[in-house]
């Protein structure tokens, strides 16, 4: 049988005779710019919202309906959430509403200076660390004495030294986080050293700083970033059980900590007090945990999934 | 083996196990009915009543010691180990006779060198023990029941400074462990009273067990308060620290424990709620509120200054602070000593009532030379009735239009900073809160009242008239001239404002039902409480 | 491998002299000492100052440390200053009940949080998976005080099935210690479990991406023997480092949840000793502290070169 001729007449012909194949692999639809970026990495973008959300409402908190947060009025003491009091009143008759977005500002600023502090200080001693052999034991055992300082120890010391302020409370918890995040950060990279790259680096002659700087810690940044963000979740929370000691930022200063904190007390009755700021930590949290998620996601091409 | 086989064993194990659950608690019921679980006020740290005088340490110790007197609900002394006592014509001889048959824990008979050695180590820091001290001629057994007092110059107060409650109380313990120094702690507790001390079971921060001493005998008359007879209705009592006043009273709810001494008042009508709760007021004495301030420097130690924060401070609204919305935990305070007690006075508390005047206060305030220096609050943080006063104040100066310096730190660091009496730039301090029991008040005995500068509290006040209304009141023969004594001691005090009462303040305390036998005290007395199952 | 691990272990002595040393630093120059909280409210200054010079808190640094240092060397913790009772003792009583909530939340942690992760990296992209890690976080988000307070609510005061509070030493019976500790292990179990899974999840995905389970997918391997014999083996090392971590945010959290709990812990015995300023047992806590963390780093070191043949010290 000879072969059909391929002639410009023939072929529609033979296009339009073919058999009807099913389509396997449809275009894929490139949803493009920030609605398509949200389409594909949906942590980044609920996580990213929610902070937005909490910044702006830290930023503006004067500005949404709020009254002083420290005005004590212990007549209108406890009262139950209403329409002149959205959150209700805490023992003193301060406005909750108040103090739990005027405590935005506080719990933000701890989280994020704790959590910049301690990565870059712990960044810097995990890679010497877990690159540099001999200085690994010294670093190591220096970060083991560290850890076993309770940061509340410090925090009380230093309260005590000076006074109760959110100072206080950001360098207790950064010095208590600084030995975590150096013993994550060293143990990439000891996996990372071993990787032939790093070995045919040697092997070529670089000196340790550019090797650490050039090869080990662009493969840092992936779990550091998300280390970041559990250390920010980490030292909100840390706050709160320093405020529950007594120890953390002083009452004119409301933080999320010390209303649950002085609220505590009461939550069987007064669930409230408890409530709303255990709520706005939460969903911070939550926030920070799935942007650090989605950042993690998004920063590792071997995690790339879909197109 | 088959899984049938399998499932079947487990089964048998967990019905064995089922049993052994169930078997427990029947044989613990009875055991349960003769234990008595106590929620104190605080964690019972140490144990010695002389040398550490937290109320805590004072209420377990009422335990395990005995007194010479006690004071009755009528806080008048009235004898507990003594049997009977007598003074000289000229006041200057005091000779007191012990009951028979007192023990100590260990079986040892009390004598009177036990009572003496445990004199002579209670006076080195009671404030009345240290007065009748400076004028003692000799303090002696004479033999094993009898032991006696001659002192230079009379003292008519001899019995109240012997039954007091305040602490430290007078306890007697062995004279060898009475001879400890004072300013250290004895190392053996062994006791003269219905409770031995289990040590052995003691866990400092959760759990202080007592068991009843089956030899203790008690006196005949019904008790009251710390006289009377003490007669014990329980084998054990428990006391189990609770940091956290929600699980407490979760713990109440739940039949864990027995009797809670301090409630929270915003907890109470949930407490009320629950039928098997009962809930009443802990100590009809109650609490004053103290607002402290430091004589020495600016601003306080200008009387303007101080009349200012009275002319402007509203004790309705610290005690709201303090107790919550419940009226009847709380009145105002014009004075100094405690109300519904003999020497209870409003002199001169004008300043005190009728609706604060913030204007005049502020008057007062740029009278007195205030240059917007920053006044130094000491606020203790871990204390839960420091920590609301603090704020109240925080508040009330920053209306006066004063600029505060809240120091925000924990007890300790308050204890160890008042104490310095540096200007408030330089490490010192303007004012701190505390407060006192209404059962110390009730009598200018009492250390925070007095003002002889140097030598007084931490604040130093310095009001010649206060002290010669608190002399004029040891020396006074009768009740009428402690009375006058008092009101002039307390016009004197409040005019220049040696401290700012904040208001007297009650707290409840409660129990389950199935306890009997709880009265209201300055402190939890355990006999006559008994549990039916 | 024995001489890296005797070098180690001598290491932890210097750690722990320099531990002490600021410890004991700190303790000095900060304000507050036990003998005005021993004095009590209404004590003179000139007592406070007796009571002082008798606990010898009057003499120079020096000669404080040096003495408390041989005592140290001594084996001798030294005193409690109120409760006169040796500090060694003190921990010793205090450590059962935090070892028993510690352990019985460390497994409860581990046989909860690994296989959430590994079916949460085995569905990656599925709704399993976005629930199963909502679930973590939202656990690791809620604070171990109001998740206690919950959990006592629910469990203990409404449906009665748990007890409130205390411990129960397991010397009085195996059901009544574990009962004292569900609650308060689930409450402090949540954050860790949390972590343990998104930590399990991220590595076992990322050990999945690999060329060799690939290869022995291709060669006929279920998924099960894929993902423990390959996926969890290789993953092991970031989850066991997260549980070494988690050791010491567990004495943290234990204090919460043994104030929350009334079990007397040993994280409990340390905030009252720091409050109360028992110079004694808080350096006796931290030296204690500071060699459980070189032993706990030690064990996780060693663990990683067992689960990573590649890591070499």
């Amino acid at each position: 049988m000879t072969p059909p001729t391929v002639t410009t007449a023939a072929t529609p012909v033979m296009i339009a005779a073919a058999p009807e194949l099913p389509d396997l692999f449809p275009p894929v639809k490139l949803r493009r710019g920030l609605a398509g970026f949200a389409w594909r990495h949906p942590a980044i973008a609920i996580g990213g919202a929610l902070m937005l959300v909490m910044l702006f409402i830290a930023i503006l908190a004067p500005y949404l309906g709020t009254l002083d947060p420290t005005a004590i009025a212990p007549a209108r003491r406890t009262r139950e959430p209403s329409a002149a009091f959205w959150f209700g009143t805490d023992m003193l008759g301060r406005d909750i509403y108040s103090r739990v977005l005027y405590g935005t500002r506080v719990s933000l600023t701890v989280g994020f200076a704790v959590a910049t502090l301690a990565s870059l200080a712990g960044l810097a001693i995990g890679l010497v660390s877990g690159f540099v052999r001999w200085a690994d034991g010294i670093i190591m055992r220096v970060m083991d004495g560290l850890m076993s300082i309770p940061p509340i120890l410090l925090a009380v010391a230093l309260m005590a030294l000076t006074r109760g302020s959110v100072g206080n409370v950001i360098t207790a918890i950064t010095i208590a986080e600084i030995p975590r995040v150096s013993r994550l950060v060293r143990s990439v990279v000891l996996s990372l050293r071993e990787q032939p790259y790093v070995d045919a680096a040697v092997a070529a002659g670089t000196r340790t700083p550019m090797i650490i700087l050039r090869h080990i810690l662009p493969n840092t940044l992936a779990p550091m970033t998300v280390q970041a963000t559990y250390v920010c979740a980490s030292a909100m929370i840390i706050e709160a059980i320093l405020s529950f000691i007594g120890a953390g930022t002083p009452p004119t200063v409301p933080s999320w900590g010390n209303i649950m904190a002085e609220g505590r007390a009461l939550w069987q009755v007064k669930p409230y007090i408890v409530f709303f700021p255990a709520a706005f930590l939460s969903v911070t949290v939550l926030a920070v945990n799935l942007l650090g998620d989605g950042l993690r996601d998004a920063l590792d091409p071997r995690m790339a999934k879909r197109i | 083996m088959d899984r049938r086989a399998f499932l079947k064993s487990a089964a048998s194990a967990g019905a064995l196990a089922a049993t052994g659950a169930l078997s427990t608690p029947a044989i613990s019921q009875r055991a349960a009915a003769r234990t008595l679980r106590f929620v104190p006020q605080a964690d019972l740290a140490n144990f010695d009543p002389i040398w550490g005088t937290q109320y805590v340490v004072r209420n377990g110790s009422a335990l395990v010691w005995d007194t010479l007197y006690g004071f009755d609900e009528n806080l008048k002394p009235q004898r507990q180990m003594v049997e009977a006592e007598g003074v000289s014509a000229d006041g200057l001889t005091w000779t007191f006779r012990l009951r028979p048959g007192l023990k100590f824990h260990d079986g040892e008979p009390v004598l009177a060198k036990d009572a003496v050695a445990s004199l002579n180590r209670w006076a080195a820091r009671d404030t009345l023990g240290l007065m009748i001290k400076a004028s003692q001629d000799d303090l002696v057994a004479v033999d094993d029941r009898t032991f006696r007092w001659v002192l230079k110059k009379p003292y008519p107060k001899m019995l109240l400074a012997l039954g007091k409650n305040s602490t430290p109380v007078c306890f007697i313990m062995p004279a060898r462990i009475a001879a400890t120094d004072p300013f250290k702690q004895i190392t053996e507790y062994v006791g003269s009273g219905p409770m031995r001390f289990a040590r052995n079971e003691w866990v400092p921060g959760g759990k202080a067990v007592f068991e009843k001493f089956a030899d203790y005998v008690p006196r005949q008359e019904p008790s009251s308060w710390l006289a009377g007879g003490k007669r014990m209705l329980v084998d054990r009592i428990e006391w189990i620290t609770m940091p956290d006043p929600a699980t407490a009273s979760a713990a109440l709810q739940n039949g864990e424990v027995d009797w809670w001494e301090n409630p929270i008042a915003d907890l109470v009508p949930l407490l009320r709620n629950n039928r098997n709760v009962a809930v009443d007021i802990a100590d009809p004495l109650g609490n004053v509120g103290v607002f402290r301030m430091n004589h020495l420097y600016p601003p306080f130690n200008d009387v303007r200054a101080r009349r200012a924060i009275l002319t402007a401070m509203s004790q309705e609204d610290y005690m709201r602070a303090l107790v919550g919305d419940d009226q009847a935990l709380w009145k105002p305070l014009p004075g100094f000593f405690t109300p519904g007690t003999a020497l209870y006075t409003e002199e001169g508390g004008e300043i005190l009532k009728g609706p604060r005047n913030l204007d005049v206060a502020k008057k007062l305030l740029a009278q007195s030379g205030y240059t917007n220096q920053p006044v130094t609050c000491l606020i203790g943080q871990d204390q839960p009735i420091t920590k609301p006063q603090g704020d109240i104040t925080a508040d009330l100066l920053k209306r006066l239009g004063m600029n505060v310096d809240f120091a925000a730190i924990d007890w300790a660091t308050v204890g160890a900073r008042r104490a310095v009496k540096t200007p408030p730039g330089q490490g010192g301090w303007a004012m701190f809160h505390t407060w006192f029991a209404g059962a110390d008040c009730i009598n200018p005995t009492q250390f925070g009242i007095r003002a002889n500068g140097d030598k007084a509290w931490f604040g130093w006040p310095d009001v010649p008239e206060v002290e010669a209304q608190v002399t004029a009141w040891f020396e006074a023969k009768t009740l009428e001239e402690e009375k006058a004594a008092i009101r002039r001691l307390n016009k004197a005090a409040l005019e220049n404002v040696v401290y700012a009462p904040t208001g007297f303040f009650l707290q409840y305390q409660a129990w389950r039902k199935n306890v009997t036998g709880i009265v209201k005290g300055p402190l939890p007395f355990f006999w006559g409480v008994g549990k039916t199952v | 491998m024995l001489s890296y691990v005797l070098r180690r272990i001598l290491a932890t002595i210097p750690v722990m002299a320099v531990v002490a040393l600021f410890v004991f630093s700190l303790l000095y120059i900060a304000p507050g000492d036990p003998a005005a909280v021993i004095a009590g409210d209404q004590a003179t200054p000139a007592d406070v100052e007796r009571i002082r010079q008798s606990l010898g808190l009057d003499r120079p640094f020096l000669v404080r440390f040096g003495e408390w240092f041989w005592q140290i060397l001594h084996g001798d913790l030294g005193t409690s200053i109120f409760t006169n009772l040796p500090v060694a003792n003190l921990i010793a009583q205090r450590i059962e009940p935090t070892l028993s909530l510690m352990a019985v939340t460390l497994v409860l942690a581990v046989c909860v949080a690994v296989p959430m992760g590994v079916v949460a990296a085995w569905k990656a992209g599925t709704w399993i998976d976005r629930a199963i890690m909502a679930f973590a976080v939202l656990g690791f988000s809620v604070p171990v005080f109001v998740l206690g307070y919950l959990l006592a609510y629910v469990f203990a005061l409404q449906l009665e099935w748990l007890p409130v509070q205390g411990y129960t030493p397991l010397s009085e019976g195996l059901w009544p210690w574990f009962e004292n500790l569900i609650l308060p292990a689930v409450a402090l179990g949540c954050v860790y479990i949390a972590l343990i899974a998104r930590i399990t999840r991220a590595s076992i995905l990322e050990v999945l991406q690999q060329d060799y389970i690939r290869t022995a997918r291709a060669k006929g391997m279920g998924q099960t023997g894929i993902l423990f014999i390959h996926a969890l083996k290789n993953a092991a090392v970031p989850i066991v480092t997260v549980i070494g971590i988690g050791v010491a945010l567990l004495i943290g959290g234990a204090v919460v949840t043994e104030t929350v709990f009334a079990i007397p812990g040993v994280g409990r015995l340390t905030v009252d000793a720091i409050l109360r300023r028992d110079y004694p047992v808080i350096q006796g806590i931290v030296l204690l502290f500071s060699f459980v963390y070189v032993l706990v780093n030690l064990i996780v070191d060693l663990l990683y070169t067992l689960l990573d043949p590649r890591i070499r010290y």
